[in-house]
């Protein structure tokens, strides 16, 4: 059926989209490459010399490099530990007959439809400040100091928002595979004496173990670039205790107009993500053959 | 008896999904009351809010900020923009890949995924020096072309799964019919083709309208969208409860209501089609 004259045609219909990704990828990329061996700054006009690694020995000791990378560790663990566990239980949950499922599927799913400028900024003001938000007036209203969520414990905060926009992501994507479990098998196992926990583990987790890869390796993805909901809430204060990594690369590109070390944090930024992305991609791949 | 265990256990979970559902959705549902509140009444106790007058003044202050409609419109010109180009390029591409598979489609799907796995923190100092230098800086046509391309890999992946879908044995017996390849395509193809098209630029409109790292760092007052307009009341406006809602409550409408119709094709278009 394919014919030459088709494959011709097939090629001239993919090309636009390839020629468009591979100058997309490549441009940037071998200049972040590029810049980042030279001693660049906006700032300061002229020649800029090749350096050589010297910027990538500033960017690994830089004091803020280490909190960040710790902060990016948390920030992904953080809110991969909430979501799956909360995605796992709300799967399960929804797949009950329960009445209403509809409506309660929209409701759930409702957060990750929220720019993410407007969620952390709702729940900065209208929720985490001490003075007028919800948590403030309910600590007040039983006796208690209100808490300055945002200074006090500014990454956990992040977390938290960050886990509200999430958890409806893998909620959908687990309740999606919760559903392919065939009822029988779970019935049989009923009838046979097995106790919920059982049934939970050895049937439901096996049958979800699949999705729930797909959930933290996409998750993962996302999160390592997580950057409107610290510039908007913190602005990766107090200091650097919720400065990730992509927003520290931020405030050294696009802050201190250093684009020599702002180039070769983000070529750090990729590598970390491709470690990542071999796994997810190893995994769609495989399903493709299937 | 059977019954009767289980009929407890359904309005025991009921309740429960009812009970967190609520909590879930109970940050937006306090904007939209807030956004119907004096600025006075916003800030008071959680009873207070609830117990004091409502009004619509919120949203005719934010309306009357004269910039608000015009935000709103590069975000409606940006994630339309964006989803018409990409489909553009995108429909031909995973056509052909669907269609006339040859031996490196594979190849070329993945490399292409691999392209969205690109932290964009990565590149933002090359493309933040190149939109300088092209005087693209703070234009829609800059922003409108980024996210075009960034999204491409998803829109190519998804329309690629659904005419997958569409069985191969429809064309031949077309054909044997003695369609034209333009017939074919027209009244065969195309009809079959549109609800998956259409799902996909559903889901693109969405992730587009969303998007929160480059809207931010490449515009400034004129052709900021509302994600980045919004961030602008981080502070000190942000203590304006009532305005702040308003505007929230009138830039996630929208996209709320298509993402409520989108459930489904955003499973198989954030997976990849890994989960089904």
């Amino acid at each position: 059926m394919a014919t030459q004259h088709s494959k011709t045609a097939a090629r001239w219909m993919i090309s636009p989209a390839v020629i468009m990704l591979l100058a997309w990828m490549i441009i940037p990329l071998s200049l972040t490459l590029y810049f980042s061996f030279l001693r660049y700054n906006l700032l300061m006009p002229g020649t800029n010399p090749f350096v050589g690694f010297e910027n990538y020995e500033y960017f690994f000791t830089d004091p803020g490099f280490q909190a960040a990378l710790i902060n990016t560790i948390l920030l992904v663990v953080g809110v991969l530990i909430i979501t799956v566990v909360g995605g796992i239980a709300f799967a399960i949950l929804l797949d009950q007959p329960i009445k209403g499922q509809g409506i309660v599927r929209i409701l759930v799913i409702a957060p990750f439809f929220v720019m993410p400028t407007v969620s952390a900024l709702v729940w900065k003001n209208m929720f985490m400040n001490p003075v007028s938000g919800i948590f403030g007036h309910m600590a007040k209203s039983i006796g208690l100091a209100p808490f300055d969520f945002l200074s006090q414990a500014p990454l956990a905060s992040i977390i938290g928002i960050v886990s509200w926009q999430w958890l409806p992501f893998a909620t959908l994507i687990l309740l999606t595979a919760m559903q392919s479990l065939d009822q029988e098998q779970l019935e049989a196992a009923e009838m046979d004496g097995a106790s919920w926990w059982s049934r939970f583990w050895y049937i439901m987790l096996p049958h979800l173990s699949r999705a729930i890869t797909v959930v933290i390796l996409i998750q993962t993805i996302f999160l390592l670039s997580i950057f409107a909901e610290i510039l908007v809430t913190t602005n990766g204060g107090p200091g650097t205790a919720s400065t990730n990594l992509t927003y520290l690369i931020y405030a050294q590109s696009l802050l201190q107009y250093d684009v020599g070390l702002g180039s070769a944090g983000g070529v750090v930024a990729i590598i970390l993500a491709n470690i990542v992305a071999i796994f997810l991609m190893r995994m769609i791949g495989k399903n493709l053959d299937a | 008896m059977a019954r009767t265990i289980s009929s407890r256990q359904t309005t025991v979970a009921t309740i429960a999904a009812w009970f967190l559902a609520f909590l879930m959705f109970f940050p937006i549902l306090w904007i939209v009351i807030l956004s119907f509140k004096t600025e006075g009444d916003a800030i008071g106790t959680p009873f207070h809010v609830l117990t004091s007058g409502w009004t619509t003044e919120a949203y005719s202050a934010v309306q009357e900020r004269s910039d608000y409609p015009k935000h709103f419109m590069n975000s409606v010109i940006i994630s339309l923009g964006s989803t018409f180009l990409g489909l553009l390029i995108a429909v031909p591409a995973a056509w052909a890949m669907a269609f006339v598979p040859g031996k490196r489609t594979k190849d070329v799907l993945m490399w292409m995924l691999s392209t969205k796995m690109l932290p964009p923190v990565g590149v933002l100092v090359p493309i933040y020096l190149i939109f300088r230098d092209w005087g693209l800086l703070d234009t829609l046509t800059g922003l409108t072309m980024v996210l075009m391309l960034i999204n491409l890999p998803i829109i190519v992946w998804m329309l690629y799964t659904y005419f997958k879908e569409i069985p191969g044995e429809i064309l031949e017996a077309a054909r044997m019919d003695g369609a034209s390849l333009k017939s074919e395509i027209l009244y065969v193809l195309t009809p079959m083709a549109v609800p998956g098209i259409a799902s996909t630029a559903l889901l693109n409109i969405i992730l587009a309208w969303n998007e929160a790292f480059w809207t931010l760092n490449l515009t400034a007052a004129k052709a900021a969208p509302l994600t980045a307009f919004i961030a602008s009341y981080s502070s000190p406006e942000g203590l304006f409860y009532a305005k702040l809602s308003a505007a929230s409550v009138m830039a996630i409408a929208p996209i709320l209501v298509m993402g409520w119709f989108s459930q489904k094709q955003l499973v198989r278009g954030l997976t990849f089609g890994a989960v089904k």
